[in-house]
């Protein structure tokens, strides 16, 4: 059966051309003045890092964190009883339950973001039941937003811990003395700590570099990290201070994953 | 009570998310365009779909690249499964790291370092590119779905298919891959789901103005030619997969019930 490793082979090469290569790309375009599209005479040059002070650049982290972090806690709060309650319900549909939290995500996402949006507008829709909302440019509607498109991928990671999960010992920690409480505490949630982790990474990640998310839910107000990313490769032409920030942003968003990893005494958040 | 409890959590969550797929529902029946107001019902829009060329157009270049980009790879990252199966340990885990970068890196660096390599080759932007991206991000998943399931696969099966006669590829088609099934099946469905609704990577790696569907509602955001006719068929995909499920969910029902009995 060892001969079959080979076939493996062909994927490293075609990994190395599509991702490694195009890092080291990046990364040679975050410290010189080289031109993508005219690839000429080039010196190193730190020129990229003054727009790392711009204030819009730091006022797009600081809501991209403040944004993916509330989210995933929102996500977590929400998210973590329902796949409870999913793991442990006896009704035989649970299966379509399930399968209704996916459903959503082949729905187009920008649809379901317009149709956020058009709600958020004082002349809605909602109208015709007496309801108005002016919540465009806000948090709360970037919040309402995220948690809509994201909280299937905090449910269902979750759900799959727990529902592998041996319930004779819920019942054992019972007869051992503890209360509802503790046992939760002390048994349940220990147990399920792996697919918490893999939700809080599915939720935070994609909500912390969301671009057209935050610009149609802001009016173009609130601008997010990735909103920056593709100003600067798309509009403004700036690919090298672009190439800069996707870099900090992969080394920012790896260290994360390596840190919450280190949590996961099992290791099987992804891997 | 405490039933009770995760039951209201679970109404939130399903109402959080299916919010604004009623909204879409509701925009799809309305006659009036900018959806403002509901100003009376119509199936119009139904058929506009069809009248729509560049809609239209757009709708088949997205099921086109679905289809094809989740053939392509669940085929490859079937065999690149068995491939990594058969590593040594820690070969194994540095291809996983390699393997696992493009999901946890955010989509639009992705997109942004497809584009990069791309532009170096001598190759025009359009469905080629496209296709050839949404095949790339699709395989770490199908890699990801398949790999468990043979990690628990007999380790003697594949032999034994040799010594009774069978050629490699024989044995990798008839033995193995039967007993894989179930989840190459999911890691195509999550393949196919990440195909039809990409917008991000779509956006950095198309041109000469191939569009799928998110990328002509981004094109026509605000503008005078957004087609409700979008709405209706966002609705009939939902409608169909919500359908198809209830039934399936009741024939499997059905059979297990018989199977008690």
């Amino acid at each position: 059966m060892k001969s079959l490793n080979k076939l493996s082979y062909p994927y490293i090469v075609w990994m190395t051309i599509l991702v490694v290569l195009p890092m080291i790309l990046i990364l040679v375009l975050s410290f010189t003045n080289i031109d993508i599209f005219n690839i000429g005479s080039f010196n190193f040059t730190f020129d990229s890092f003054e727009y790392l002070k711009r204030p819009e650049v730091i006022e797009a982290s600081k809501n991209s964190i403040r944004l993916s972090f509330f989210t995933t806690v929102i996500c977590l709060f929400i998210g973590y009883p329902v796949a409870y309650y999913f793991a442990n319900t006896k009704s035989k549909n649970k299966q379509l339950y399930i399968a209704l939290i996916i459903v959503p995500v082949w729905s187009n996402m920008l649809l379901r973001i317009i149709a956020w949006e058009k709600l958020f507008y004082p002349n809605s829709i909602l109208n015709m039941f007496g309801i108005s909302f002016d919540l465009i440019g806000t948090d709360t509607a970037i919040l309402i937003g995220m948690v809509s498109m994201y909280l299937p991928f905090m449910i269902l990671p979750i759900y799959s811990v727990l529902d592998k999960m041996d319930k004779s010992l819920i019942e054992a920690s019972r007869d051992l003395g503890a209360n509802t409480l503790n046992t939760f505490l002390r048994v349940v949630l220990p147990l399920s700590l792996s697919g918490v982790l893999s939700g809080v990474l599915m939720t935070l990640l994609p909500s912390m570099t969301a671009f057209a998310l935050p610009e149609r839910l802001s009016g173009g107000k609130t601008l997010l990290i990735g909103n920056i990313i593709e100003d600067y490769f798309m509009k403004t032409g700036n690919i090298n201070a672009g190439s800069l920030i996707s870099i900090i942003l992969m080394f920012v968003i790896t260290f994360l994953f390596i840190g919450l990893l280190r949590f996961d005494k099992e290791g099987d958040t992804l891997l | 009570m405490k039933n009770n409890i995760l039951k209201v959590f679970t109404g939130l969550a399903y109402s959080i998310i299916y919010f604004p797929i009623l909204v879409i529902g509701l925009l799809s029946f309305n006659k009036s365009v900018k959806g403002y107001s509901f100003t009376g019902f119509t199936f119009n829009w139904y058929v506009e779909i069809f009248r729509d060329d560049r809609l239209l157009e757009a709708i088949t270049n997205t099921l086109l690249i679905a289809f094809l980009s989740t053939i392509i790879a669940t085929i490859i990252g079937t065999f690149t499964a068995i491939g990594i199966n058969n590593l040594s340990k820690s070969s194994k885990f540095k291809m996983m790291i390699i393997n696992n970068l493009p999901i946890i890196n955010p989509d639009i660096v992705t997109g942004i370092s497809l584009m990069l390599v791309l532009s170096l080759l001598p190759i025009s932007f359009g469905m080629n590119t496209m296709l050839l991206a949404h095949i790339f991000f699709s395989i770490p998943f199908v890699i990801l779905t398949v790999l468990p399931k043979l990690k628990r696969l007999d380790k003697n099966l594949y032999d034994a298919a040799l010594d009774l006669g069978c050629t490699r590829l024989q044995a990798i088609y008839k033995v193995i891959i039967p007993a894989i099934k179930s989840s190459i099946i999911a890691g195509a469905l999550i393949a196919f789901t990440m195909s039809i609704d990409d917008f991000v990577i779509s956006y950095f790696t198309t041109g000469n103005g191939f569009q799928n569907v998110s990328l002509w509602i981004y094109s026509r955001l605000g503008r005078r030619s957004f087609n409700p006719a979008v709405y209706s068929y966002n609705t009939l995909i939902v409608f169909i997969t919500i359908t198809g499920l209830i039934v399936f969910n009741k024939v499997n029902n059905k059979r297990s019930l018989k199977e008690i009995k």
